[in-house]
């Protein structure tokens, strides 16, 4: 009887102990994706699929925060400007390894940022084109900049300025840098939490603990808490929800917006809506005449604004998102550094109606939209602005072609209207202001909006240290941009991630990458 | 000419089909409106990045060019390297045909043995209840869509009742007996409700055949009778159905494979086709071809052993 009770008691004790415990150490989290990833290399690949995993792999010399507005240390501890802002020293951490227990160096750090901003190399060189050369000295890194460069601390923190073992790459089996890469991306060796010890391509892909992770927990000891990580591959949305439900799956990306309703009601399931930097939009082209030769009545801006204010962006919030995101008053997202709200164009139709008649189409027009084929969200999206114009006079067809066509017809600038959407890559205004506003890139997203007071701004701003007046200049770019009116604006949307409550420390920052180090399962 | 000698002719004649194909699928992959390059490096790409990897993967070549080192690379067993996934097709192909194929022939055997019995049973209570019952039952699966049936079974037996995993495939071989029941057979419900159709009326046709009679006034066994005289006639125009249906099938799969998330070739090549990965889509189109030819060829031997008075020349 006395062992009875004493064993019954120890067990009630391990029980509580248990679930007082802050952080649970161990264990599998089971990780739902709607597609694979194609490419694991952080210069060469393109994809989200790719940048969302890679940063669990792989470390930069700096990391973004989790409000995705600023950085924070990450390999290096420190970093400071010269007075003259072209040189650029950091300071990396004591006693960091690899995840083979090599040690990493400033040489690890100036040959990974050399082969990234190589222009051979990728899509993503243009963050480090100001570098003009890197010396690595100590446990130093000197970079020195062909001029001042307020992007280059941000860009030290995306995931392309990730730092490799040079030892190990350059022994990968190849002869150019491509070959090697490939090699190696098939048993990559990092810095960051996590490893990638197995990946069936299609099916599912197992991380596990990096041993020598520097990052410590609030138990004083190295993170990740988890063992490891397995992201099954369920493409199919409602295939993806049946799995999380039934236990199957620890947490499932991208649920239809369809579905949140119903799963915040589940009481096993956070549905979470991370902030993100997702901003929709109708892009417009907005040259003078069309591929065909005919005069294109959306090159007017009196059209372009009577298009804005003739969309009630809160009702297709309800019809489109069930509900789920906010209104546009600029470009970019509010999670974007150097967001300000500039304008909104409330749902006007009178206001509408009245610039029609002023741009000469009393009677509205015909215009055309690219949709992607398959697309619930587009096909909604379209829908509901055709009958919303309707009103109006303007009559929307809508086009669907799948992905790949309808990124043919715009790159050829062969489209009047089309569906896009973006999400920032970095924490700086500039990639998404490059992309959207400035002509010299891909003609404003291939609207053909052309601004030389923005060009001239935007220069500026690449150059401009001192950030006010960087924020000045971003700030009248949106007012130009947004009176301007080259595109439809209209929603910004979270990311909507559901997590088993089993499961805590699961985050994703407005950047899209997922951060698995600080997730923890617990056991009831 | 003995069987093993009409193999190896249908075998060779194989190579100027393949041939053809190779031609069609090459110029209709190139014809559509994409850009490989740009599937890759995502649409926000300058024309300049996209030069670069044209001549990385050789699309800068003229086409006959391009044409010529496909050919001399299959004729060596290389199909190339996928150009969305950096691996080689042949590696790609090794890894999901066989998860495709476990799932198109259990598909076809959960038909088989869904659909004779039943037919065998309905023809030979022809005009009872038992009849109606069957048909109406199989003519719900000729009504349901795939991908509908697939989220039903999914829903109740995996997430509900927990009986079956919610999709995904098994460890082993082995296991995917278990891993691959939903799938199977929501793929294969269809193809028992048409070989279902086509047996009983064989059947029906068969059972008023006059040596059907003899053999029954000859006092033989009914069950040999159902066994060596009317099915095994009836089955021939059956046979010749479910091999034909096989490439019905492995299209079907691609539903099912998304649906069920099972990693085989049919949502490979979708995703290859999406992504303009020329090189999976050329390598798996020949693949496909093979296994097709191949199983029309199995049909046809599985004819003249069933029909003796078939002679395979």
């Amino acid at each position: 009887m006395k062992r009875l009770t004493t064993l019954a008691l120890a067990l009630l004790a391990t029980l509580v102990l248990g679930t007082t415990f802050a952080q649970q150490r161990g264990g599998q989290l089971v990780f739902g994706r709607y597609a694979d990833s194609l490419f694991l290399d952080p210069v060469l690949n393109d994809a989200n699929l790719d940048i969302w995993v890679l940063t669990n792999l792989y470390d930069p010399l700096l990391q973004p925060t989790a409000d995705g507005k600023d950085v924070a240390p990450d390999l290096a501890t420190a970093w400071s400007f010269s007075s003259d802002g072209l040189t650029l020293t950091l300071t990396l951490r004591d006693g960091i390894k690899f995840a083979d227990g090599s040690p990493i160096t400033a040489q690890d750090a100036k040959w990974s940022l050399d082969r990234a901003r190589n222009p051979d190399n990728g899509i993503w060189n243009f963050t480090l084109a100001a570098i003009d050369s890197i010396d690595a000295s100590g446990n130093k890194v000197i970079i020195h900049l062909k001029h001042p460069d307020p992007t280059i601390v941000p860009a030290l923190s995306m995931f392309n300025a990730a730092i490799m073992p040079e030892k190990l790459f350059e022994a990968a089996k190849g002869s150019t840098d491509a070959e090697k890469a490939k090699a190696f991306a098939e048993h990559p060796i990092g810095s960051g939490p996590f490893v990638l010890s197995e990946w069936k391509r299609g099916s599912y892909m197992v991380i596990t603990r990096n041993p020598y992770y520097w990052e410590k927990g609030t138990d004083g000891k190295a993170l990740p808490y988890l063992d490891s990580i397995r992201f099954e591959i369920v493409p199919d949305d409602a295939t993806r929800i049946l799995k999380l439900q039934s236990r199957e799956l620890d947490a499932a990306e991208f649920i239809p917006l369809s579905r949140v309703g119903e799963l915040q009601k589940d009481p096993n399931i956070n549905m979470e809506l991370f902030p993100s930097t997702q901003v929709n939009s109708v892009l417009m082209n907005n040259r003078p005449t069309l591929p065909n030769g005919t005069p294109n009545p959306l090159s007017s801006l009196e059209v372009r604004q009577a298009l804005n204010y003739a969309t009630n962006k809160q009702a297709l919030i309800q019809v489109v998102n069930f509900g789920i995101g906010t209104p546009m008053q600029s470009f970019m997202s509010t999670t974007t550094p150097y967001y300000v709200a500039t304008r909104s164009y409330a749902y006007d139709l009178e206001k509408a109606k009245s610039l029609l008649a002023q741009a000469g189409f009393p009677n509205g027009f015909t215009v055309s939209a690219l949709a992607t084929a398959g697309s619930q969200n587009d096909l909604a999206l379209l829908t509901a602005l055709q009958s919303m114009w309707g009103e109006v006079g303007i009559k929307l067809k809508i086009e669907q072609l799948d992905a790949a066509t309808k990124t043919e017809r715009y790159r050829n600038n062969d489209f009047q209207m089309r569906t896009a959407g973006w999400t920032n890559d970095i924490n700086d205004p500039s990639e998404i202001t490059s992309y959207f506003a400035v002509y010299e890139n891909i003609q404003s997203l291939h609207t053909g909006f052309k601004s030389a007071e923005i060009d001239k701004l935007f220069a500026e701003s690449q150059q401009e240290l001192d950030k006010t007046k960087r924020a000045e200049e971003y700030k009248q770019i949106q007012k130009i941009f947004m009176d301007a009116a080259p595109i439809v604006f209209l929603y910004e949307t979270p990311y909507p991630v559901a997590i088993r409550k089993t499961v805590t420390g699961l985050n994703q920052i407005p950047l899209g990458n997922y951060i698995f180090k600080t997730a923890y399962k617990t056991t009831n | 000419m003995n069987r093993w000698q009409y193999a190896l002719t249908r075998i060779l004649q194989m190579i100027p089909t393949l041939l053809v194909i190779m031609v069609l699928v090459f110029a209709m992959v190139r014809l559509l409106p994409g850009d490989p390059a740009v599937a890759i490096l995502g649409d926000r790409v300058t024309d300049q990045a996209v030069a670069r990897v044209h001549k990385e993967l050789g699309l800068d070549k003229p086409l006959p060019v391009q044409f010529w080192y496909f050919l001399e690379r299959v004729a060596r067993g290389d199909l190339g390297t996928s150009i969305n996934l950096k691996v080689p097709v042949t590696q790609l192909i090794a890894d999901r045909m066989p998860v495709t194929l476990f799932l198109t022939l259990y598909a076809g055997v959960l038909a088989a043995l869904l659909s004779v019995p039943a037919a065998v049973l309905s023809a030979l209570k022809r005009g009872t209840w038992v009849d109606n019952l069957i048909r109406a039952i199989f003519q719900v699966g000729l009504s349901l869509p795939v991908f509908y049936l697939s989220l039903q079974l999914l829903g109740f037996f995996g997430a509900r009742l927990h009986w079956f995993p919610v999709g995904g495939i098994g460890p082993t071989a082995a296991s995917d007996l278990y891993y691959l029941f939903l799938p199977a057979l929501s793929l294969g419900f269809y193809l028992a409700a048409i070989l279902m159709r086509n047996l009983r009326s064989s059947i029906l046709e068969v059972l008023d055949a006059e040596y059907v009679d003899f053999a029954r006034a000859k006092g033989i066994r009914p069950r040999l009778v159902l066994f060596k005289h009317i099915l095994r006639n009836a089955l021939i125009s059956t046979v010749t159905l479910f091999g034909l249906s096989v490439g019905q099938l492995m299209g079907g799969a691609v539903i099912t494979e998304t649906v069920f998330a099972i990693p085989g070739v049919g949502r490979l090549m979708v995703d290859a086709i999406f992504g303009r990965d020329y090189a999976v889509v050329q390598g798996l189109t020949l693949a496909f071809a093979v296994v097709i030819m191949v199983v029309f060829l199995l049909t046809d031997l599985a004819y003249s052993t069933l029909d003796p008075r078939t002679k395979v020349a």
